[in-house]
């Protein structure tokens, strides 16, 4: 059921080695590298056991199709976005093997365009007829592509989140904080991260040697032992990485676990009279119209993943784009999601108003929220959101992704996921008694 | 009909890069390698090709797909990877080389425990499990570990063999000249070690090879003028992964690659011990009449070490090889070692107290022509029958190919194991003899 791979043009993502091997990973980059014809491109990797082997079949497959390549060793793939992004002109694309939220022993191959943005899919129906061709780009032996390794410049890094955020005012508020990176690739830059921001970091499963303490989604569920530590280290508060360092979520002062829903809403509350514009999906609360309406922020919707909310950002020209999941990015910082800069959002607006977080919290209108997996063979996903399409044909739905039906006080959504062989299925809703009950109508019309 | 330059054959993987050789086929092999292997240590070492990175790169990314904890050596000559193999206990290792073939080639060689080549069967096991695509992948690979020091093993085995305080008392002034290949950062210091006074020329790594990799006469020129310029008592010339050595006399000229095996093999018998020796179907007769002298008997292999490696275990021959300067003495290890040539021509100089041109000439001399014409399988079998019919009033032998012995000359045709063509050897007392054999064969393939 989950040997199958999943192919999309921002990467390939799969469970190692049942889906993704080193073999399909080089035909990917030589894929890759054939697609982009010439230049240099720019790769990284994290910290799972897979990663480095993986990575090996990158390289090999890059510097055969004769491009240049520059590994920047172990970052997340925020950092890479980041200096692609500033560096202009120098790379062609750039090639990561890491995989955020999913468990071990998954892995990705991510693909980034020449800006560091996640690829498209406009951009990549070539790339595909390449991939399955295996018409891959050959070059002689004298013309094979160099390997340089470059040591990523944290430094600008930081400089750079400084110049979205206050950093006096962070510094001067010298903030008491216990993280959790999830054993993940953060883990090593937490510590110049505090430095620069002055805060009194208390670091829980930071080895990035050691497996997966918990799942590695930041969300509620995985919370527990950052709210017990928040609670006995009496913290201003606690957050959650993701293991590559693209979604976080927060834990108050109090040691209550925030929704990772939150996440960008309060985001878009730091950048108040900043941004005018930003991008979510179709399956992000409504917290977010809410704070959206307090900064004066428009917002528009899309299907979920990084590659369609960020390129959506760049044709809506909005500042900035996030989802439910706890993903944040800012257009002008950097063009992926990146949960440092979250965090220094976040905390720059506890220091700008001077207040705890679950102040900041407060004022959100009570919302609930249920998500549920339903796992769905491989070769199912697709029959069975046709025949829920129609299923739920009278009940006006917007089928931005999947198919989402808004009700008086609730709403919800059904979508395959793009990286994993499951439905996904989030209510929302004023009390618990609405999802309960739309969480039964639901499994009784989809009928799973 | 289309001859592929990609040859997947029982000595491994062997493509033109930029072309066969891609990294999908390397990591395909080196995940069938370890699948077959078990996991387990697995060494790797390259030349210097330019090449040598997308290989390296795709191999440990197989290796570690199929569970191997894969050991990084670097850039190291294919005899001293062997070595290391059988001395750290490894259970296997690839050299990334195509040793003398031309830089644009590449190839995998595979190592089994002890540091001897597959055999046979054992090729044909892996190259099944190649072929069917099922490996043994694992969710969890291992880390790639880093030896610092892959030439020492190798190096202290042949000073604690040979007589070095001997050899430093004649102090012989040597020209080597590495061909920028895999000895370039080894072998100046292990002839100075040797007692050797040391003139390095091509030693330097430039991702192009200064001449063709081949140590065969007509690529010497470098090393006869620079013979002759620093007045030096010999020069060895290496191929590019060093397990093939030729010998250049105190005049500046080559004695040719038979004789680096015939001196070998003479001072062993006469100075070291009197054993059997093992030579290939290709190896000039000098090395009977040597082996007649010393009273030892001489036992022919087909081509390729594995097999001249395995016949010199179940002779009881120490000492033996390859026609073509591969140099094998099992107190070292079974493997073509061009540096333990180096320390036998060496310790017969320091011993003879005589020159190399004169120790080449004290031996029975003979003409060997060599050619290599391209041939495609459908033909190979037609033209040895051809050969055979022809001339069947010699001594014929067909365990490698068609090799032929008449009293005055002999011929061996086979089909390569490494590049889509027949190989030719004709060898006789006169020259002239020699030649019209030569251009008679020739006219059949």
């Amino acid at each position: 059921m989950t040997d199958r791979l999943r192919i999309t043009v921002s990467g390939i993502r799969g469970i190692v080695p049942d889906a993704l091997d080193v073999g399909t990973a080089s035909r990917f980059a030589s894929a890759f590298t054939s697609y982009l014809e010439e230049g240099s491109l720019a790769i990284c990797r994290d910290n799972r056991s897979s990663s480095h082997m993986l990575q090996m079949a990158v390289v090999s497959a890059i510097i055969a199709g004769g491009l240049e390549c520059t590994d920047f060793g172990r970052i997340p793939v925020s950092f890479l976005q980041f200096h692609m992004s500033r560096q202009r002109n120098r790379f062609s694309g750039g090639i990561a093997v890491s995989a955020g939220h999913n468990p071990h022993p998954w892995n990705a191959v991510i693909l980034l365009n020449e800006s560091g943005y996640y690829l498209e899919s406009s951009e990549g129906s070539e790339l595909f007829n390449i991939y399955e061709a295996e018409s891959f780009q050959k070059a002689d032996w004298n013309q094979l592509g160099r390997l340089k390794r470059e040591k990523f410049p944290l430094e600008h890094y930081l400089q750079g989140i400084a110049e979205v955020v206050d950093k006096e005012r962070i510094r001067k508020a010298g903030f008491k904080v216990v993280a959790d990176p999830c054993n993940g690739i953060v883990s090593p830059f937490l510590k110049p991260l505090a430095e620069f921001f002055n805060l009194k970091l208390i670091a829980i499963n930071d080895n990035p040697e050691k497996p997966f303490p918990h799942p590695p989604e930041p969300n509620s569920e995985n919370s527990s032992q950052t709210e017990a530590v928040v609670k006995a280290v009496e913290a201003d508060l606690g957050f959650l990485f993701n293991t590559d360092g693209s979604r976080i979520s927060f834990v108050d002062e109090k040691g209550t676990a925030l929704s990772e829903e939150l996440t960008v809403p309060l985001c878009l509350l730091s950048l108040k009279g900043r941004i005018q514009k930003a991008v979510t999906t179709a399956a992000t609360s409504s917290w977010i119209d809410w704070a959206a309406q307090q900064a004066g922020i428009k917002i528009l919707r899309t299907k979920v993943g990084q590659s369609s909310v960020t390129h959506a950002m760049e044709i809506s020209e909005s500042e900035a784009g996030g989802e439910g999941s706890g993903s944040f990015a800012y257009a002008p910082f950097s063009p992926g999601y990146d949960a440092l800069l979250a965090l220094a959002l976040v905390l720059d607006l506890l220091a700008k108003q001077e207040k705890h977080l679950s102040q900041l919290t407060e004022p959100f209108p009570i919302l609930f929220q249920k998500k549920i997996k339903i796992p769905v063979s491989a070769d199912k996903t697709y029959r069975v959101m046709d025949r829920l399409e129609e299923v739920f044909a009278k009940d006006n739905p917007d089928y931005t992704d999947g198919v989402r039906i808004k009700r008086p006080g609730a709403w919800f959504i059904i979508r395959p996921s793009s990286t994993e062989f499951i439905l996904r299925i989030m209510i929302e809703g004023k009390n618990p008694d609405i999802i309960e009950d739309m969480e039964e109508e639901i499994l009784e019309r989809v009928g799973l | 009909m289309r001859i592929s330059d990609l040859r997947i054959s029982i000595s491994g993987i062997r493509g033109i890069v930029g072309q066969s050789l891609t990294p999908q086929l390397i990591i395909r092999f080196s995940e069938a390698f370890a699948t077959y292997i078990g996991g387990g240590d697995i060494a790797v070492a390259s030349d210097t090709r330019p090449s040598a990175e997308m290989v390296r790169h795709a191999v440990f990314s197989g290796l570690l797909s199929c569970g191997a904890r894969p050991i990084n050596l670097g850039i190291l000559p294919i005899p001293s990877l062997q070595i290391y193999t059988q001395g750290k206990k490894l259970d296997g290792a690839i050299s990334i080389t195509a040793s003398h073939n031309p830089i644009e080639w590449n190839a995998l060689k595979l190592i089994k425990k002890g540091g001897a080549f597959l055999n046979n069967y054992e090729a044909e096991e892996l190259l099944d499990l190649y072929y069917q695509g099922k490996f043994h992948r694992i969710s969890q690979p291992e880390q790639i570990k880093k030896e610092t020091m892959p030439f020492y093993l190798h190096e202290q085995r042949i000073l604690r063999f040979v007589d070095v305080e001997k050899i430093k008392k004649r102090r012989p002034r040597v020209v080597v000249d590495a061909c920028g290949g895999a000895a370039v950062p080894y072998v100046k210091e292990f002839l100075e070690k040797l007692g050797a006074e040391v003139v390095c020329i091509n030693c330097d790594i430039t991702g192009s090879f200064p001449r063709n990799p081949e140590p065969s006469p007509e690529n010497l020129s470098d090393l006869r003028a620079a013979v002759k310029t620093q007045g030096a008592d010999l020069g060895f010339a290496q191929d590019a992964d060093a397990d093939r050595l030729a010998v250049v006399d105190e005049l500046g000229n080559p004695i040719g690659e038979e004789y680096t095996l015939a001196l070998a093999v003479a001072y062993y018998l006469t100075c070291r011990e009197k054993t059997p020796v093992v030579v290939n179907f290709s190896t000039s007769r000098v090395i009977q009449d040597i082996a007649d002298r010393n009273g030892v008997k001489l036992h022919l292999a087909k081509v390729g070490e594995i097999n001249v490696s395995r016949k010199m275990i179940q002779t009881g021959a120490k000492i033996g090889g390859e026609g073509n300067g591969g140099i094998i003495n099992t107190d070292i290890h079974t493997c073509r070692d061009s540096f333990i040539g180096m320390a036998l021509i060496l310790s017969y100089l320091a011993n003879s107290q005589k020159s190399i041109s004169e120790l080449t000439r004290n031996l029975p001399q003979y003409h060997m022509l060599k050619d290599k014409r391209r041939a495609s399988f459908r033909d190979k079998k037609r033209i040895l029958n051809r050969l055979q019919q022809k001339y069947q009033k010699g001594r014929i032998d067909r365990t490698d190919g068609l090799r032929i012995d008449y009293p005055d000359f002999w011929f061996h045709v086979r089909p390569s194991n490494t590049e889509p063509v027949m190989r030719l050897i004709v060898e006789a007392k006169e020259v002239d003899l020699a030649k019209d054999i030569y251009d008679k064969i020739r006219e059949q393939i």
